[in-house]
Parts: structure tokens; C-alpha cells; sequence
């Protein structure tokens, strides 16, 4: 009887306790894939996100308060992301980690504008900045910052006199040619060929003789690695010295495989992967992750993810509120060091600077990274 | 020029590959009056049981021993392969409708197509890039691989043995009175079922080893290859006359420059409407291709 009469006291306790800590907490809300067919990436966020919380509430918390977080299942869905919206708002939350998906992000993005809660994604769809909500933060790059990256690294890093740029026929490696295309244009670049190949057709040599005849300093390619690799190998073939930089859809180990000992020497331009960050701010969190989770968190976009939390994280403790108006405020006037490089945001919640970087693939298929350098 | 010398040899290359398919598309034709649609992925499944069999045997025995038997294992299959599909697919309704065995011919093509992605998935699989010496060599401006003159070189040997035996052995002639009338060649005791299955094989062999180029020239291999290359070739065999051995070949030869001229110096993006174009033109002046007989419709 006395068992059960201390036992009581004890989860009365325990009960009036958490109750007490729940009216003290900040409360964050992770709005992701977990299940569905980017369940692997969303769970990367939930864990990414739950890993900070845990981090900064072993610190005592941020303002004396403890982290909360609560996460919503979207499934990649719009329909189901504004749900979500709706659920996540009436639970509390001050800031919003995720989702994975433009689509997704873009369904739910209204509900936080109105309930003036902080959102941070990873969608690159141009359609997430168009409303310039000022509750929006992307923590990843666009297509037209991989361009801008691009047509630095070619005309002003590398000073190439003569270039080349080929890409297939999707939308998406057509966009991004345009997008080098113009961005060269507007750095005075001399472009000396321009063109297309069709994708899996594997036969590039035909171009390729066209090209070689202009003699150009370096052969961009926008398309993808199935045919990067050929065409790289048969540009080497045919003894064209140019250099080779491939667009992000060239980043895959089956690029180096397909273009043999060619492969050497190849450039591609893409957001880093999460171990090939040089930060050591970064390693650190892989880490942790690695070793609260026993795996590697599955891509450089869970990593974003974290990064825009930590930024809103920051936020809270820089301005000592959790006025979401003052945290945007302070989050657009100010820089903060991330984990993939510092993030910066203009009104429209749109990333500056950029987090691309170029690899140059080495004898043994790894990936170097040649610029930016990193002391 | 060594421009064009380099397109000239990038034609070659590719129109090696075109007037194998070709020859297979070109030899049933001949003798059944139907067109194989399902060659062409004949010729991507080649390309895979080829891997299969080369990463299985690499390293066991020396370079040059492994690369023979590949070509050898893989012409026994798809060979075997190319008499199933006349068996199951296209025996059964030799005395139908001629529709009927395109029909026919088009589902068997799906079935191939199909089994290859579920066998071995819907990506690409990639060739070891030391299967042959990655020798090259540069001559007045123009770079040749030792790939690319194996395959000129097998190509040629190939297409020279097909032609005695179609033109000098009694068999030859056995499948020269069957594909002029199958009755008659009947009458005279030859066997034409034996000759179909012949045809058969010999299409697929030289099929096979058109697969094995593109997985070694090429190194990337997909489940629905055989389309793109079927169709080229199918082209390739009505350039040159389909029905006739020389014809195909030489039109494989001439499409595989004509695409490497027109992506060169016109445009790749119209590479491919200059080659239908081209199909155009001669089915409208020269119905039975470039070495085309008439063929012997008699009235």
C-alpha cells in the first residue's frame, strides 16, 4: 500500500513536471516525407532536426526554455503537406523545418505566412520566393545559382577564352544551358559552340568532331551522367584537351565508371555532399549523427535542413525572443556560419551566396574539391 | 579535311554495328516476308548476357581467351534465343495473315524488352572499360581506337563469310530457293523449315555480336537499346534493299556516314529527321533500295 501510495506521488510529480516543462518549451515543427518514396531524405530531416534539439536542450536550452519538436508526415503530397500546415500551426510551433519536396513546401507555405510561423526548405522551385513571404527561408540553392556559380568559375576563375556548351533535350539540362548560356553572356565569355546532343543515343562522336574542330578551352554539359561519361570518354578518345565540367545531374559514381580512365580530370559543379563539406562545424554534426542514429545522414539536403534550423535557432538567441517577427528581421540582416558555408537571405527568403562547389574526379573515381578553396 | 576524315571514321564505327542488325533484319525478310521487330532487342539482350558471361570468366583466364568466349557463349544464346522466338512466335502463324505476324513480332519485341528490365533493372549497366586494349592511334589528325578497327575488322570477316555461304555452299542456295518461293524450294526437297531456323540463327549471331560492340565500344548498356539501334538498322536495311544481303550492308555503312555527316556539319539536333528524311526519298525513287532488285512479284 505504501509502494503504491509513494508510486502515485511519484507520477503526480512526475505529471505536474512535464506539464509545467511543456508550457516552458520552444516549440519547432518538422514537416517531412517519413514515409512514402522520399521516406529516406525525410527521416534524414526529422533526425537532423532532432539531433539539434537535443543538442541545444543538453545545453540547458535556448532562452532557459527546452526544445519541443513535433513532426508531421506529408509523404511528398501537397494535399497531404497542407494538412500538415493546418496540424503543425495548431499545435503551437514557431518555426517550421522542412519539407523536402518543392511541392510540398510550396502547399503548406501560405499557412505559416498567415499563422506567422518561420518555414525553412530545400525546395529549389522558383514558385517557394515568387510570394516573398517574409516568414520563408530556403537553405538551398536554385538552378540560376548553380549558373551564376558556374559562368564565375568558367570565365573568371578559370579565364577559359573558348568554351563549349552542350546539353540534351530535357527541360531541365535545356534550362540550365540557357541559364550558363546567359550568365557567360554577361561575363564577356566567348561561347563557340553551343549544342545538343540526344540523350542515350551514345554515339557523340559526331559532335564531338564538330567541336574539337573550334578548339575549345572546356566542354560544359549540362545533361546527365549516363551520358557525361560517354561523352567524356569519347572527347579524350578523339584527343580533345579541353576541360570537362559537368552540371549536377553528371554527380553520380556511375559517371566515372562509364567514362573509364577518361574520367580523370573531369570536373562536375554541385552542392557538396554532406562528408565532403570542409567545415568543421559540419564534421562535427555528421559525427553526432553518425553516432545517435548508426548511419550517415542520407544527403546534403537533410544537412541544409539543419541548417536553416540552426539559423532560426540562432535567431532566438540573438534577439533573446521568440517573436518570430524579430527573428526574421534579425535572420535577414545578418550572416550566420552553417554548416554548408554561410547563409544569408534576401527579403524574398531566397539563399544567397551559394553552397556549389567544383569536384575534379581523381585516378581512383573519388572527388576533390577545386573551388572553392578551403584553407 | 581531317575533320572529315574523323567524321568519316565515326561513321564507319557506328555503321559497323548498323549493317550487322541490318543483315538480321534483312535475312528473315528475305525468306518470310516478315519483319523481325523484336531484333533489335535481340541484339540488348546480347549486350547483357554478354556482361554476364564476361564477369564471370574475367580474371579466371587470360584477356584474349575471355573476350572469345564472351562472343562465342553469347552467340550460342541469343542464337538459341533467335529460334525460340521463331518457334513460339512466328511459326505458329506462318500461314496467317502477314499483320498478324507484325503483331506478333511487336509483342515478342515488348517481351524481350521487358524481361531484360526485370531481370537486370531499368538502369544502365556499364561495360569494364579493359575489356580490348584502350590503344589509340593518331594518323594525319584522325584518332582510331583498337576497338573501333576490331570492329571494322570482325565486321568485314563476318559479312565476307556470310556472303560464300549464302553465294557458294549448297545450303547457300538452299536459302536463296526458299526466299524466292518457298513452294517451289519445297518441291525440290529442300527443307525449309531447316532453312528458317537457319536464317534464324545466323541473324541472331551477327545480331549478338552487334550487341557486344555497342557494350564494349559504347560501354553503357540499357534495357530498351535494341529500339534505337533496331530502328537504325531496320533503316539501314531499306536504304540498301531490304532482302538483299550486299544492300544491307552497304546501307548499314551509308546510314552510319550519313548520320555522322549531317551531326557534323548540318546538325545533330536534325540528325535523326535528316535520316527519316532520307528514308523518304528513297522509298519514293527507289522502292526496293540502293542494290535492291525488283524483287519478283509476279503477275
Amino acid at each position: 500500500m505504501k509502494k503504491l501510495l509513494v508510486m502515485v506521488a511519484v507520477m503526480l510529480t512526475a505529471a505536474v513536471f512535464a506539464t509545467g516543462a511543456f508550457a516552458e518549451t520552444i516549440k519547432v515543427g518538422v514537416q517531412a516525407p517519413i514515409t512514402g518514396q522520399y521516406a529516406n531524405e525525410g527521416q534524414g530531416i526529422d533526425n537532423a532536426a532532432r539531433l539539434l534539439a537535443d543538442q541545444v536542450n543538453a545545453n540547458g536550452g535556448l532562452l532557459g526554455k527546452q526544445l519541443e519538436v513535433f513532426t508531421c508526415d506529408d509523404e511528398g503530397q501537397a494535399m497531404k503537406a497542407a494538412i500538415c500546415g493546418k496540424e503543425l500551426v495548431n499545435k503551437g510551433v514557431i518555426m517550421i523545418i522542412g519539407s523536402y519536396t518543392s511541392s510540398a513546401a510550396a502547399a503548406a507555405q501560405k499557412t505559416y505566412y498567415r499563422a506567422e510561423v518561420l518555414q525553412t526548405t530545400d525546395g529549389t522551385s522558383d514558385e517557394l520566393v515568387e510570394n516573398c513571404y517574409w516568414t520563408f527561408f530556403r537553405n538551398s540553392n536554385p538552378n540560376s545559382a548553380a549558373a551564376a556559380f558556374t559562368a564565375d568559375y568558367i570565365v573568371k576563375e578559370q579565364d577559359f577564352k573558348r568554351i563549349a556548351i552542350i546539353s540534351d533535350y530535357s527541360s531541365y539540362a535545356q534550362g540550365l544551358a540557357d541559364a550558363v548560356t546567359d550568365e557567360i553572356k554577361k561575363r564577356d565569355g566567348n561561347i563557340v559552340y553551343s549544342g545538343k546532343i540526344k540523350a542515350g543515343s551514345q554515339n557523340f562522336t559526331p559532335v564531338l568532331t564538330k567541336v574539337k574542330s573550334l578548339n575549345p578551352d572546356v566542354i560544359y554539359f549540362s545533361g546527365y551522367y549516363a551520358d557525361g561519361g560517354l561523352l567524356r570518354a569519347q572527347q579524350v578518345q578523339l584527343g580533345i584537351e579541353a576541360d570537362f565540367i559537368g552540371g549536377d545531374a553528371n554527380d553520380n559514381v556511375d559517371f566515372a565508371k562509364l567514362a573509364g580512365k577518361a574520367a580523370k580530370g573531369a570536373k562536375i559543379i554541385n552542392v557538396p555532399t554532406p562528408e565532403m563539406l570542409p567545415y568543421d562545424s559540419a564534421k562535427t554534426f555528421l559525427a553526432d549523427y553518425r553516432e545517435k542514429y548508426g548511419k550517415d545522414i542520407p544527403s546534403i539536403w537533410a544537412l541544409l535542413n539543419a541548417d536553416g534550423m540552426q539559423a532560426f535557432l540562432k535567431a532566438i538567441e540573438e534577439t533573446k525572443s521568440t517573436d518570430t517577427k524579430k527573428m526574421a528581421e534579425w535572420l535577414r540582416a545578418n550572416e550566420i556560419q552553417g554548416y554548408s558555408g554561410t547563409l544569408k537571405w534576401d527579403k524574398c527568403g531566397e539563399r544567397v551566396g551559394s553552397a556549389f562547389m567544383v569536384y575534379e574526379i581523381q585516378e581512383d573515381a573519388s572527388y576533390d574539391v577545386v573551388f572553392p578553396k578551403v584553407n | 579535311m581531317d575533320i572529315l576524315l574523323q567524321q568519316i571514321v565515326n561513321g564507319l564505327t557506328i555503321g559497323s554495328i548498323y549493317a550487322l542488325v541490318a543483315l538480321g533484319y534483312t535475312m528473315v525478310y528475305g525468306v518470310l516476308k516478315l519483319i523481325n521487330f523484336a531484333h533489335g532487342d535481340l541484339v540488348a539482350l546480347s549486350a547483357y548476357v554478354g556482361l554476364v558471361v564476361y564477369m564471370q570468366i574475367a580474371g579466371t583466364i587470360p584477356g584474349a581467351f575471355a573476350v572469345i568466349i564472351m562472343f562465342l557463349v553469347t552467340a550460342m544464346v541469343i542464337a538459341v534465343v533467335g529460334v525460340i522466338l521463331e518457334r513460339l512466335a512466328y511459326r505458329p502463324l506462318r500461314t496467317a495473315p502477314r499483320l498478324s505476324a507484325v503483331v506478333s513480332a511487336l509483342g515478342a519485341s515488348m517481351m524481350i524488352q521487358n524481361g531484360i528490365m526485370l531481370i537486370w533493372g531499368p538502369n544502365i549497366r556499364i561495360y569494364p572499360s579493359d575489356i580490348l586494349p584502350t590503344t589509340t592511334w593518331t594518323i594525319f589528325g584522325v584518332t582510331v581506337t583498337f576497338v573501333q578497327v576490331v570492329m571494322l575488322v570482325i565486321t568485314i570477316v563476318l559479312m565476307a563469310a556470310l556472303t560464300l555461304f549464302i553465294n557458294y555452299t549448297k545450303f547457300g542456295t538452299a536459302i536463296r530457293a526458299s526466299a524466292i518461293n518457298q513452294d517451289a524450294a519445297k518441291l525440290m526437297g529442300i527443307n525449309v523449315n531447316m532453312v528458317i531456323v537457319v536464317i534464324f540463327i545466323l541473324g541472331s549471331v551477327l545480331g549478338a555480336v552487334g550487341g557486344l560492340f555497342i557494350g564494349m565500344y559504347y560501354k553503357s548498356i540499357s534495357f530498351n537499346l535494341g529500339w534505337n539501334y533496331g530502328l537504325n538498322a531496320f533503316i539501314a536495311a531499306i536504304l540498301g534493299g531490304i532482302g538483299n544481303i550486299p544492300g544491307s550492308m552497304v546501307g548499314g555503312y551509308l546510314l552510319g556516314l550519313f548520320t555522322a555527316l549531317i551531326s557534323g556539319y548540318v546538325s545533330s539536333t536534325w540528325a535523326e529527321a535528316f535520316t527519316f528524311i532520307l528514308l523518304i526519298v528513297i522509298l519514293i525513287f527507289r522502292p526496293t533500295g540502293i542494290l535492291g532488285e525488283r524483287v519478283a512479284e509476279k503477275v
